[in-house]
């Protein structure tokens, strides 16, 4: 079931390896980096995963005229909470749905602009992440922070989690990524070290 | 690039030299209608009936060189400002529509909260929506839907207002432009619609002005002349006038800070046969909106009658619109951005018909655009020259 009120905004400019979202000023949902989303695909019933590497709040000259100025308090909260001031939501692509089952694999078609995208909620986030297979798409991702990020998304898998799954969550994670760097150890290790000291 | 900017150079310089010429020419228009505003400045009875038959601005009761004071704004009050913007239809498109959005925003003074800020999208497409009398609602006829849309949101939003007192704004004019080759009876019907708002609210007990920023217009400057010839209408419409073209706002910048001219009435055609029978008449002045020590910012505002008729109502228009204006410096900050909430970028609009064309799509229907449009996206999408 899609929570509507976990809406995050919508799509600017899309391609299959990842998208771009506007939203407004101090909507106090916007995800943190690292999150795991979620938007339409162009099927009925299937969805497209991403992870939120990039927040970024666009000049705005408006604003800047009150910057030395003394403007009233109802000008600084109109600018603050009603201002379309475009921030703008960077997401790589981590998977897609058909309705029932997850895949760890660039979308077929991206999603299509002014559609929504969704924060995903606890239990979509464990269920994306009962297994690892997305860790190689975030790994190779050029655009992205790619070991920050990939850090960034077990930390908020393992919250999703009861407490007492956390850590073996965590320890298979490991696993993994120790596979599939085991030609990198110095970059593995780094990982690893973001894992245990968010 | 195919505007060869070398080939202008010769053409931009001759148009500096003119314009400093004018210049010289400009000032001392300024000064000649400034001397003229203090001879004739008790004139105003007696120029009334001839300034309307030569398009000149009305003097009303007050003398022409009146200069009114910034009242003290009251500690609380609102300000709701609407704008609108469209996308025209486009025959050469995928599909014939048009769009009006309006922005408003609701602004309370002293509250300390956050103004309301909306925008009202608006979809045409039926063939009734599409159609007036056989012609595509396009232009002008579109500019006018959207003068009445603008209004009618105004309207709205004055009566649900529970915070009082209110000022409406509008950007420009409260003189609807309509297209004079039509019959007098379209005329009448498309005006009767704006005033039937203008009405509303009246009746909301909201007070409404327009707002026009670095104004043009020269009725003041003609009426001037019309003085300097005795009022003779005749006369002035024959004899070459001095200040001919000099905008008003030129001879007001010598209003004080915050103050306003002498109210005057608008000559426009429209108002006297529309507007004046339903007490509406629209009357005007202008407003030195700038502080003390920098440089004059001349806006020109419009009020209907039964402002213009009340002291205490125009003296909330004018310091209502001065505190607006001095957030930003020069422009009210609720009309600024009640046209950004109006207004549709070239990225939205593309987006809009992504979004309508896979629409069509998802219920079958492939559109394409004329092979006009369809060529214009790829000469206007950027050009890279090859060779020489």
């Amino acid at each position: 079931m899609r929570n509507l009120n976990l809406r995050v905004g919508r799509v600017l400019r899309a391609s299959t390896r990842g998208f771009t979202i506007g939203c407004a000023v101090m909507q106090p949902d916007i995800p943190a980096f690292g999150s795991f989303v979620r938007a339409d695909g162009t099927a009925p019933r299937s969805a497209i995963y991403g992870l939120i590497y990039d927040v970024s709040v666009e000049d705005d000259p408006f604003v800047r005229q009150f910057i030395s100025a003394n403007p009233p308090e109802e000008v600084v909260r109109d600018q603050r909470e009603n201002r379309q001031v475009p921030i703008e939501v960077s997401v790589l692509a981590v998977g897609c749905a058909d309705g029932e089952h997850i895949r760890h694999c660039l979308p077929a078609q991206p999603p299509v602009t002014l559609d929504w995208l969704y924060q995903c909620d606890e239990a979509e986030v464990r269920a994306f992440t009962a297994r690892f297979d997305y860790f190689r798409l975030v790994l190779e991702a050029r655009e992205a922070p790619a070991d920050e990020l990939l850090a960034a998304s077990l930390r908020f898998a393992a919250a999703a989690r009861p407490e007492e799954e956390r850590e073996r969550f965590l320890i298979g994670a490991g696993r993994e990524l120790s596979r599939l760097l085991s030609g990198d150890p110095l970059r593995l290790e780094g990982l690893l070290r973001r894992l245990r000291n968010p | 690039m195919t505007l060869e900017l070398s080939k202008l150079t010769d053409q931009v310089q001759a148009m500096g030299k003119e314009l400093a010429a004018r210049r010289h020419k400009y000032e001392q228009m300024v000064q000649l209608a400034r001397r003229w505003l203090e001879q004739y400045a008790d004139r105003g009875e007696q120029l009334r009936q001839p300034a309307y038959a030569v398009r000149a601005a009305i003097p009303t009761t007050e003398p022409l060189n009146f200069q009114g004071p910034l009242p003290p704004a009251p500690d609380r009050f609102t300000i709701i400002a609407a704008d609108g913007s469209q996308i025209q239809p486009d025959r050469h498109g995928a599909i014939l529509y048009y769009l009006i959005n309006i922005g408003s925003l609701v602004y309370r003074h002293g509250s300390g909260e956050a103004p309301l800020a909306q925008s009202e999208p608006i979809l045409g497409y039926a063939e009734e929506e599409l159609y007036e009398d056989g012609l595509l609602l396009s232009g002008n006829l579109l500019d006018l839907r959207r003068d009445i849309a603008e209004l009618t949101r105004l309207a709205e939003l004055c009566t649900s207002e529970s915070h009082r007192p209110v000022v409406a704004l509008v950007d420009g004019t409260l003189l609807l432009w309509v297209l004079e080759e039509r019959s007098e009876e379209w005329q009448r019907s498309q005006v009767m619609r704006y005033l039937d708002q203008l009405q509303r609210i009246q009746e909301s007990g909201a007070v409404i002005a327009a707002f026009a920023s670095r104004p043009r217009r020269s009725e003041v400057s003609r009426l001037l002349h019309l003085a300097s010839v005795d009022g003779d209408a005749q006369r002035a419409l024959r004899e070459p006038n001095p200040l001919e073209h000099l905008p008003d706002r030129a001879i007001f910048e010598t209003l004080p800070p915050g103050a306003r001219s002498a109210l005057f009435v608008s000559p426009a055609l429209i108002n006297h046969n529309f507007y004046r029978p339903l007490g509406q008449t629209v009357h005007f002045f202008y407003l030195n909106l700038a502080v003390a020590e920098e440089r004059p910012v001349i806006a020109r505002i419009e009020v209907p009658a039964w402002v213009a008729a009340r002291a205490d109502q125009l003296a909330l228009v004018q310091a209502a619109i001065v505190a607006q204006a001095r957030i930003t410096g020069d422009y009210p900050y609720a009309l600024a951005r009640a046209d950004e909430l109006a207004f549709i970028s070239a990225p939205e609009r593309e987006a809009l018909e992504e979004m309508i064309t896979t629409s069509l799509m998802r219920t079958g229907i492939v559109v394409t655009p004329s092979p006009k449009a369809y060529y214009k996206t790829l000469t206007r999408s950027g050009r890279r020259r090859y060779g020489r």
